[in-house]
């Protein structure tokens, strides 16, 4: 493999399709994510490129192929509503903070779909359904339909379901009521979940653990009652039932679940069944494209209409990056202005802005 | 390349017609436990008299072993209950090791020190006159999520140890995090990195890697570690005997953790098949740590050298 050119053509837009070429695949040095070796520079900036059952080829981070420019502070607002069909919508940070609402948020929303604009809600966090978020708009005085919200524990389920997973094998799930809600919905059979953070384990002398071998598949996610029992559970399907999938809600490092400040989030969880089964995870969640793919093939949307807004750089803005998207950071979240701004910081969007209702407030400039 | 293809790298199955070799030129043998003395409360077969032997041959017994569940005492402790005389001082722990990374880098006493492991941490930072909170009674508390109410953390703590933690909770987690990510210049230490281990004799149970991984996963930093393959260890071992690596024989069941530790030191090494590692999985194509020699178990050594 060293040293060999590959003289191919590639588009940005190959990189969008749900069956990238076989070639892309076959790059994968067996057990390693990292292409380094390869001198092409298309290829420099490639960093993982993930298998699914199926042997098609999910981009997870290929990031960008030219440098980009720095992200530029949003002035002309209609300009960029005009230039989209489609918003599509991180939650945490960007429409409420734990369970508080955004200021400007129901009048910014209101205001899109007043221009005809679609809205979409694409959030990592796993632990309600699309119904139950549902509900939470709704409390929060905001009317979002079930259809427009994509949560990676919806990803999960619409995954398996793409990927034809057999009903008649199970799925283990550490994580919490969202996911078993969805899988649920989908017509899977599902152990695990909150149920077992109350399983106790005692390591002695001939204690043994047993675990269902008709598990074909381990979700994992953010999971306040994560425990011993849940991770040898989760490890020994993974190790001992052939074909088991290991599949993640997201590996978001940190969450705002109350405003005042982070907690650990999902990537802890996928890491710590990353260390004892020596795998890496096949991860639904932003930044992978599942999510995009997904809505983009069910709302017959093309990607250069949409434009991503959130508040994370490393989920959110790569994710819209990935797909193609315009993008739009916003500084009500996890991300302050110096963090984009700080040299170490290689993540570029095309905008700025402090919150989502300065689509309010910054108007064109008069000539 | 490979450990069965490779003339000079192959690992030679261990003999009576090679076993003399190997026993004349060393002087110290140092054993890992679980999988090769012990699975977990369990005796291997014939492990104390072949530790016997090695002794009134006048040969050194060290014990280094990555569950940092116990102390040293501790250890010992086990070893005489399983009939295996061993004192304290022969035993080096991943807890000891992290006790130790500690005192060499002249950690300041009025820092505290956050475990997301056992008692055997706690113990030996409290003998290396450190301050230890977390262990084992945190596993009992919730993170309790309420608006307006902040998930409290000690800003005293200057390091994060992690190992084997049993009793691994999402409060261990989310404290652990808020020390590394919050506290300028926390360090976060890993006592080992092993994916799984023989926690009990019947199976394999997830080891230090898995707790080490969450906490990478939730802060996006790597640990410094203490344990094997870290030759951490081995600095202390040589203050205390006075032996060239190349006269020790490091004997363990864990190519990655155990073999690696050896080599890295210029150590002889011995492959048992009585643990985690099987002679498929030394001679897969993909694995690249080749020991000297391999035999089934520890007692081998006892048979083949005869009467």
């Amino acid at each position: 493999m060293l040293g060999r050119v590959y003289n191919v053509s590639v588009s940005a837009t190959l990189f969008n399709s749900p069956n990238p070429p076989r070639f892309l695949c076959l790059l994968n040095n067996k057990g390693k994510n990292n292409f380094s070796y390869i001198s092409n520079p298309l290829y420099d900036s490639l960093k993982t490129i993930r298998w699914n059952s199926n042997n098609n080829c999910r981009m997870e981070a290929a990031s960008n192929f030219v440098t980009r420019a720095s992200a530029q502070p949003l002035k002309n607002a209609d300009q960029l509503i005009d230039s989209v069909e489609t918003f599509i919508f991180d939650c945490d940070g960007v429409v409420w903070k734990g369970d508080k609402l955004i200021d400007g948020v129901p009048e910014t929303l209101d205001m899109l779909r007043s221009k005809g604009k679609r809205l979409v809600f694409v959030t990592n966090n796993s632990t309600k359904s699309r119904r139950q978020y549902g509900k939470k708009f709704e409390t929060l005085g905001l009317s979002v339909s079930e259809e427009e919200i994509f949560a990676s524990s919806f990803a999960a389920a619409a995954y398996l379901k793409s990927i034809n997973f057999p009903k008649d094998k199970k799925v283990y799930v550490i994580g919490e009521d969202g996911i078993l809600k969805e899988l649920e919905l989908a017509g899977f059979q599902y152990l695990g979940g909150p149920e077992d953070g109350g399983k106790k384990i005692e390591l002695k002398p001939g204690f043994f653990m047993e675990h269902d071998e008709n598990v074909g598949a381990v979700v994992v996610g953010f999971d306040r009652s994560f425990n011993y029992y849940k991770i040898q559970y989760g490890t020994l399907c993974i190790r001992e039932n052939p074909g088991c999938l290991f599949i993640a809600t997201n590996r978001d490092a940190v969450t705002h679940l109350t405003d005042a400040q982070e907690w650990a989030g999902g990537g802890s969880m996928v890491g710590a069944i990353s260390g004892s089964t020596q795998r890496e995870p096949l991860v639904v969640g932003k930044p992978s494209t599942f999510m995009m793919d997904y809505l983009a093939n069910k709302f017959g949307i093309l990607k250069s209409q949409i434009c991503m807004v959130g508040d994370r750089l490393d989920t959110d803005i790569l994710f819209g990056q990935n797909g193609g998207c315009k993008t739009l950071l916003v500084l009500s979240g996890v991300t302050s202005l110096s963090m984009l701004q700080n040299p170490n910081n290689s993540i570029q969007p095309d905008f700025y802005t402090s919150k989502i209702s300065d689509f309010l407030s910054l108007k064109a400039a008069t000539v | 390349m490979n450990c069965k293809t490779e003339a000079t790298t192959a690992s030679q199955l261990l003999s009576p017609q090679n076993v003399r070799d190997l026993f004349d030129s060393v002087d110290a043998f140092l054993f890992d436990c679980d999988g090769v003395i012990w699975k977990g409360d369990k005796l291997i077969d014939g492990v104390p008299q072949t530790l016997e032997m090695l002794r009134s041959k006048g040969k050194k017994l060290m014990f280094v072993t990555n569950n940092s569940t116990k102390s040293r005492r501790q250890y010992a402790k086990k070893f005489h209950s399983l009939g295996i005389a061993v004192s304290e001082d022969e035993i080096f722990s991943s807890s000891f090791a992290a006790a130790m990374f500690l005192k060499v880098n002249d950690f300041p006493r009025e820092k505290k020190v956050y475990v997301i492991g056992e008692d055997g941490i706690l113990e030996e930072l409290e003998l290396a006159g450190f301050t230890g909170l977390g262990g084992t009674e945190d596993g009992k508390k919730t993170a309790q999520l309420k608006p307006d109410t902040l998930f409290e953390h000690d800003k005293s703590v200057g390091a994060v140890v992690v190992g084997l933690d049993q009793y691994i909770n999402y409060y261990k987690l989310q404290y652990g995090t808020l020390c590394i990510r919050e506290n300028p210049g926390c360090l976060f230490i890993a006592t080992n990195r092993d994916a799984v281990g023989h926690m009990t004799e019947l199976q394999e149970w997830p080891g230090a890697g898995c707790m080490v991984a969450a906490i990478r996963g939730s802060t996006q930093k790597e640990p410094i570690v203490v344990g094997k393959p870290s030759t951490f260890l081995m600095d202390f071992l040589l203050q205390k005997f006075h032996i060239t690596t190349s006269k020790m024989c490091m004997v363990g069941d864990r190519l990655d953790t155990d073999i690696l530790f050896g080599q890295s030191a210029g150590c002889r090494t011995l492959l048992v098949l009585s643990g985690v590692t099987t002679q498929s999985t030394l001679q897969d194509p993909s694995n690249h740590v080749c020991p000297e020699y391999y035999t089934s178990k520890v007692s081998d050594i006892l048979e083949f050298l005869g009467p």
